[in-house]
């Protein structure tokens, strides 16, 4: 009991300070700039990008897809940072050394992160609804926010893989730059699935996000639970492998490091 | 002429740095790649679409992206290494070493469009026409110019102000709203047009756009001309005031190397 009870103390207080130190929130301007101001102009951006292209009709097409995609601002960025910073602040070495639970240690990193993206999509529609007329009036909120939960779990399961190649990659922003800017292509957020090549198809299908956004649209056109459940177990499934993937590089370069000496190297 | 040798220097060296950074990589290669792709299959079917003005409007991304996180950490990031106090105490004025790093950056940051080029005729077989080639030249100029001015401003700003720095990823994204690079502004409220005027970046997009795209009367673009130099002066002026702000206070308040 003693055990599980250190075991949650762990979890909750290494996953808020984690959250807090790591992905530098001390300052409300910091948080308002990347969290606020910046999603937003990203949604305004692609959303008149894509209504130039094919008429104000569409619209809802780029704000849904636009607004779940914000999600990836705390899965890819944040959860990356609240692993990966451990190493450039000093600290991994004592994290390593200390006997807590690395499950908890690990997965904590990523549970903060889903409530502030869950706080942010959801911010993502509320401009979608106040500034470019997303109408919601016929939308299956509950299923649309489970979506949002869903969708940014299954983010911070990427994200959680990132922070583990963070620890010994030398420039892992280039790859969080890169890869966010990826989805943005790849997840469906901004363009028709179908109307991309066979191989970029079959990429987005391995992607988070992808099902998703996918969810989120018909969610918003009123559809109920029952047809769309697939794609959100779906949609979690790809987020767990990620975060399952991430945990056995995350315990294997810990096992090289106790081996090898090599933990601040990098 | 020793002004020109130290601007020479730091733009060469400075060019060699930033070549081998991952940052300014992303930034003006690799983000405006995705951004033209993005670009090129959300646009591809509307009616009267040209790839060029794609590759013009996703360059202006890169510029624009180069422009304001370089110039944002132009001089913050001589504080951080610790050179900022030794340049200062140099004979030569502080501006011009920044004049050298803001040219390189911009430099590399034109690559983007010259990369975004090559994308869209080798992966996607456009057919890629410069409208008035000799035009578009001379607005090509203009826009570095304006552009290296406004750097010019960004750099002192963002130094006097070390908490503005977090404002950087928030203002990159309105830019290339407000600057017209892939749409029409008048998609936009109208209330945003008098941004999009008081901002450079609008003016080089719509000299750079008429003169690859075509189909813009000359009055148009020597309109584009006109507003680029006007508000490449005004840059210099302010950044001659935030300079002389920025070194007064260094030796006021000897916080130079603070951070």
């Amino acid at each position: 009991m003693n055990k599980l009870i250190a075991s949650l103390r762990i979890f909750v207080s290494g996953a808020w300070l984690a959250y807090i130190g790591l992905f530098r929130w001390t300052e409300p301007a910091s948080y308002v700039a990347s969290k606020v101001v910046m999603p937003l102009s990203q949604i305004l951006f692609f959303t008149f990008l894509g209504v130039s292209a094919t008429g104000r009709q569409t619209a809802e097409f780029y704000i849904v897809g636009n607004a779940l995609q914000v999600a990836a601002i705390n899965g890819i960025y944040g959860v990356t940072m609240t692993v990966g910073r451990e190493r450039n602040e000093g600290t991994l070495i004592y994290l390593i050394g200390s006997p807590a639970n690395r499950l908890v240690v690990f997965m904590g990193r990523a549970t903060f992160n889903i409530l502030d993206g869950m706080l942010a999509v959801v911010l993502g529609f509320m401009w979608g609804v106040l500034l470019l007329g997303l109408d919601l009036s016929t939308a299956n909120l509950a299923g649309l926010s489970l979506t949002i939960l869903v969708t940014t779990a299954s983010t911070c399961g990427l994200g959680l893989l990132m922070g583990s190649v963070s620890l010994v990659a030398l420039n892992v922003m280039f790859i969080n730059n890169t890869v966010y800017f990826l989805l943005l292509l790849f997840s469906g957020a901004n363009i028709p699935l179908a109307t991309l090549p066979a191989w970029m198809q079959t990429v987005s299908a391995a992607l988070p996000l992808t099902r998703g956004i996918r969810a989120g649209r018909l969610f918003v056109r009123g559809a109920s639970l029952a047809d769309v459940w697939p794609l959100l177990v779906g949609e979690l499934a790809v987020g767990l492998a990620y975060a399952l993937v991430g945990f056995v590089l995350f315990s294997w370069f810990e096992t090289q490091a106790r081996r090898r000496g090599p933990l601040e190297a990098f | 002429m020793r002004r020109l040798r130290v601007v020479w220097t730091v733009f060469y060296l400075y060019l060699k740095q930033i070549s081998v950074d991952w940052f300014v990589i992303f930034t003006v290669i690799v983000q405006p790649l995705i951004v033209a792709l993005l670009a090129l299959y959300m646009l591809r079917d509307t009616e009267g679409f040209q790839a060029i003005f794609v590759i013009v409007g996703s360059a202006m991304t890169g510029l624009w992206s180069g422009t304001l996180f370089f110039s944002s950490f132009n001089i913050e990031f001589e504080r951080w290494t610790g050179n900022l106090e030794n340049i200062v105490g140099s004979p030569t004025h502080l501006a011009t070493v920044i004049v050298g790093k803001t040219l390189a950056n911009t430099t590399m940051s034109l690559s983007s469009m010259v990369l975004g080029y090559s994308l869209a005729a080798l992966l996607f077989n456009f057919q890629l026409t410069i409208a008035y080639p000799f035009l578009f030249f001379i607005s090509l100029l203009l826009t570095v110019l304006a552009l290296i001015s406004l750097g010019l401003v960004i750099a002192p700003l963002m130094a006097t102000n070390p908490g503005a720095t977090v404002w950087a990823n928030a203002l990159e994204f309105p830019v290339y709203i407000v600057g017209g690079f892939l749409f029409p502004v008048l998609l936009l409220p109208i209330w945003t047009t008098p941004i999009s005027y008081a901002l450079s970046p609008y003016w080089a997009a719509r000299a750079l756009h008429a003169t690859s795209s075509g189909g813009v009367p000359l009055s148009d673009v020597l309109l584009s001309w006109v507003m680029l130099i006007v508000f490449s002066v005004a840059y210099w002026f302010i950044s001659a005031w935030l300079f002389s702000v920025l070194l007064r206070r260094a030796r006021e308040e000897a916080t130079l190397g603070m951070q």
